[in-house]
């Protein structure tokens, strides 16, 4: 190649003027661009076809076959897409306006707000289809999850998990600490020598610090949903420099320079220091129940679980981690069968116990926590009916999280501003407002 | 009969320049239809994606959404300090790892080209073999070797009496672990390439630079280097749009932490795109990244290409 000039980057830069002014004037013309929706239809029998992963997908399952035959003219073909492929699969499958998607979605509480502001109509509104009798069934805080701006439902609560505090009994017992009497986490604190005296070289908790690969940011929002706060208030406007946000940072911080919290970076590093006994205790939700349960088998009759100390001294306990749900696409050309299955499997309590039962799925609905199994003693927590904990939590009543259409971008900027503060020791007010700053101007929403 | 005759006798007459207009235009047309099958896919799969993501660039929203947003996106990405993080961090391993990767590749190839190496093929195909590996396997074997308590690296610089680097927690460390990987998986490829480059070279030149008694230093500087020139060029060129538009080592390996020390311009235009839903925004990323490699191409292109 020789000689570029200057000249010709002139024309070069003039033809990119040109293609640009082109490009705008095109899509002026076009309009929306390419906001085709697929139109579905409303039919009642046909081969539903359902999206999810792992053991969620095999646990749903196994209500297939019941479901089957008492619906004739349905058959149900659930697919295990795998997370997180699943949220590429249906983030190309909503921009290409419903095209390809499945009938029945199974969506994270972190992606379901992000869909219904983002991709309006890609959804089904199941109100229409009467989900709004349910609206009570559910544990609290879950509706405000599933409503759309519109006051609509577009998705049934599937899975919950409450925030519970999970320790190892022998190693705290050595340090003569007992975790039912903490109150806040500065009664943690104030015991936290004696308990690395009792345990050299063993940590309270284990956090990933420089979120690699992934942002580890359960403990701060639910410090933060213990507070009735979150990234986002019920509005949507930016909350993550609030005091309740700089508070749960600060807890973090506090903890992590009491040499409290162990550095868990990396792929799976965190369940082998769990293995290793290097980690006493998990700020954990309810799926710990069935994870420390299967992964830790030899750990058997040392783990307990209690309440979770709260954020503020008279605080509340209780913060829902996370949920997922079942929503019906409104591509799908039997959206009336769709739902019929979204409502078979999540609303009777036996679908959803027997869902629990294979897949360790805690169920959203309230009525299928009356089964004897919440109550029923746990040999791997010293006989502890451990799934009570989690009832009771629940039943106390969480606030509703605004997740928000833009969590993603949320989540990314909060993660950041932990990792700064667990690497850099920097400062959490500071740190936070940094956030909050570029979170509004990605975002445009208004910073209280 | 007889009256159709005069008619017909100058149909005749015209027939052949007819005829050979037809083939003139099928000799004209073949190119073309030859072509069409890539010129078709061509259309499809690049020139439409391409000006697609244009036009999505002006735009903000989603789906039904979606609005003209004019060059508000491009606006918002110089006051983003994000992308700036992610363009630096591209920078730094650019400017490290592409000379350090190329001077390393021209040493293999220069070096399984000597007449002293015996079984070359061998040489070459483990040389070679690294670039078809799989890039996820290679990021998760990555993560394996790099792993700051177990891993096989660290346990490695412990027998030799240095500290343990904590690889992928570390800001400066996770970079040159990106760094590392890009080489491992890159050096082999460019190696092939020089070394068919080598063999191109006349071996006269070199018997008669040996006759007038220039050493194999001498050679190499004044022989070598001069005639592997454009293959130089392209992989300078080659590595760096590689480089610029760096995506699946640091996401499989890092996710673009810590602290965003590895989060590059691709990796931040997927998060737009794909977790954000940040469509418009993410096409303005893309434009910005092809401008920034169109500008460096040039460059880099101007200061190695043949003199005139």
């Amino acid at each position: 190649m020789s000689h570029l000039s200057r000249r010709d980057l002139l024309r070069y830069s003039g033809a990119g003027l040109v293609a640009l002014a082109a490009g705008s004037a095109l899509s002026a013309c076009s309009g929306t661009g390419s906001g085709g929706q697929v139109a579905g239809g409303d039919a009642a029998t046909g081969t539903v076809t359902v999206w999810s992963w792992t053991t969620a997908a095999e646990a749903l399952r196994g209500v297939v076959p019941a479901f089957e035959k008492e619906n004739p003219g349905i058959k149900v073909d659930v697919q295990d897409v795998g997370n997180p492929a699943i949220w590429d699969k249906i983030t190309v499958g909503m921009a290409a306006g419903g095209q390809g998607l499945a009938d029945v979605l199974h969506i994270g509480c972190d992606y379901l707000p992000g869909y219904l502001e983002k991709f309006p109509g890609g959804l089904a509104d199941l109100s229409a289809l009467g989900a709004d009798q349910y609206k009570d069934k559910f544990a609290q805080g879950l509706w405000p999850v599933v409503t759309g701006k519109d006051g609509k439902a577009y998705a049934l609560p599937w899975e919950v998990n409450a925030f519970g505090f999970f320790y190892r009994q022998d190693m705290f017992e050595k340090a003569g600490i007992d975790p039912n009497t903490f109150e806040t986490w500065d009664d943690v604190l104030a015991v936290g020598d004696r308990f690395k005296a009792a345990n050299p070289g063993i940590s309270l908790i284990g956090i990933n610090k420089p979120a690699t690969p992934s942002p580890d940011l359960d403990f701060l929002q639910a410090l933060m949903q213990q507070q009735g706060a979150f990234y986002f208030d019920l509005k949507g406007d930016i909350t993550l420099s609030s005091p309740a946000a700089v508070h749960a940072l600060t807890v973090e911080k506090r903890l992590n320079d009491a040499g409290l919290i162990a550095d868990t970076a990396g792929d799976a590093v965190w369940r082998t220091m769990l293995r290793d006994g290097k980690i006493a205790a998990g700020p954990l939700a309810a799926w710990a129940v069935h994870y420390l349960e299967t992964k830790l088998p030899d750990q058997k009759g040392a783990w307990r679980l209690t309440r979770p100390p709260a954020a503020t001294a008279g605080g509340k306990r209780t913060a829902i981690v996370n949920s997922t749900h079942l929503a019906v696409s409104a591509s799908s050309p039997r959206r009336v069968a769709a739902w019929k299955f979204v409502e078979y499997a999540l609303t009777r309590p036996e679908s959803a116990n027997s869902m629990f039962k294979a897949g360790g799925v805690f169920p959203a609905l309230t009525a299928a926590h009356s089964d004897p199994m919440y109550t029923a003693p746990n040999a791997f927590y010293g006989g502890q009916p451990v799934l009570k904990t989690f009832v009771d939590l629940l039943g106390a009543g969480a606030d509703a999280t605004n997740y928000s259409g833009d969590f993603a971008r949320a989540l990314k900027l909060a993660s950041d501003a932990q990792t700064k503060v667990f690497l850099k020791g920097a400062d959490p007010a500071a740190v936070l407002q940094d956030a909050a700053k570029q979170l509004a101007q990605q975002t445009g929403r208004t910073l209280r | 009969m007889t009256a159709l005759a005069p008619t017909a006798a100058p149909a005749r007459a015209a027939a052949p320049p007819a005829r050979n207009r037809r083939a003139l235009l099928r000799r004209r047309a073949l190119p073309y239809l030859l072509l069409a099958p890539a010129l078709i896919t061509f259309g499809v799969f690049k020139a439409y994606p391409i000006v697609a993501s244009l036009l999505l660039s002006l735009t903000t929203g989603s789906g039904a959404a979606t609005r003209n947003a004019g060059l508000s996106n491009y606006r918002r990405l110089l006051d983003d300090p994000l992308f700036w993080t992610a363009l630096g961090n591209t920078a730094k391993i650019l400017v490290v790892q592409v000379p350090l990767m190329l001077a390393l590749a021209l040493l293999l190839a220069v070096g399984i080209n000597s007449a002293l190496v015996r079984w070359r093929a061998v040489w070459r195909l483990g040389v070679f073999m690294p670039t078809v590996t799989g890039l996820v396997a290679t990021g998760v074997m990555f993560a394996f070797l790099l792993n700051t308590e177990h891993g096989a690296v660290n346990s490695l610089l412990g027998q030799l009496g240095l500290p343990a680097v904590d690889w992928l927690g570390d800001p400066f460390w996770a970079r040159m672990a990106i760094v590392l990987l890009l080489t491992w998986h890159y050096t082999g490829y460019n190696a092939v390439i020089y070394l068919a480059g080598l063999q191109g070279i006349p071996r006269e030149l070199y018997e008669a630079a040996m006759v007038d008694g220039a050493g194999p230093l001498r050679r190499f500087f004044s022989i070598t280097l001069p005639a592997l020139r454009p293959v130089l060029l392209f992989t300078v060129v080659l590595s760096t749009i590689g480089t610029l538009q760096l995506f699946d080592e640091p996401y499989v390996l890092t996710r673009g932490g810590p602290d965003n020390a590895t989060l590059t311009v691709s990796m931040y235009l997927y998060d737009n795109g794909f977790r954000y839903f940040d469509f418009g925004y993410a096409s303005a990323i893309a434009y910005a990244l092809t401008l920034i490699v169109s500008v460096l191409g040039a460059i880099q292109m101007r200061l190695m290409g043949e003199r005139e």
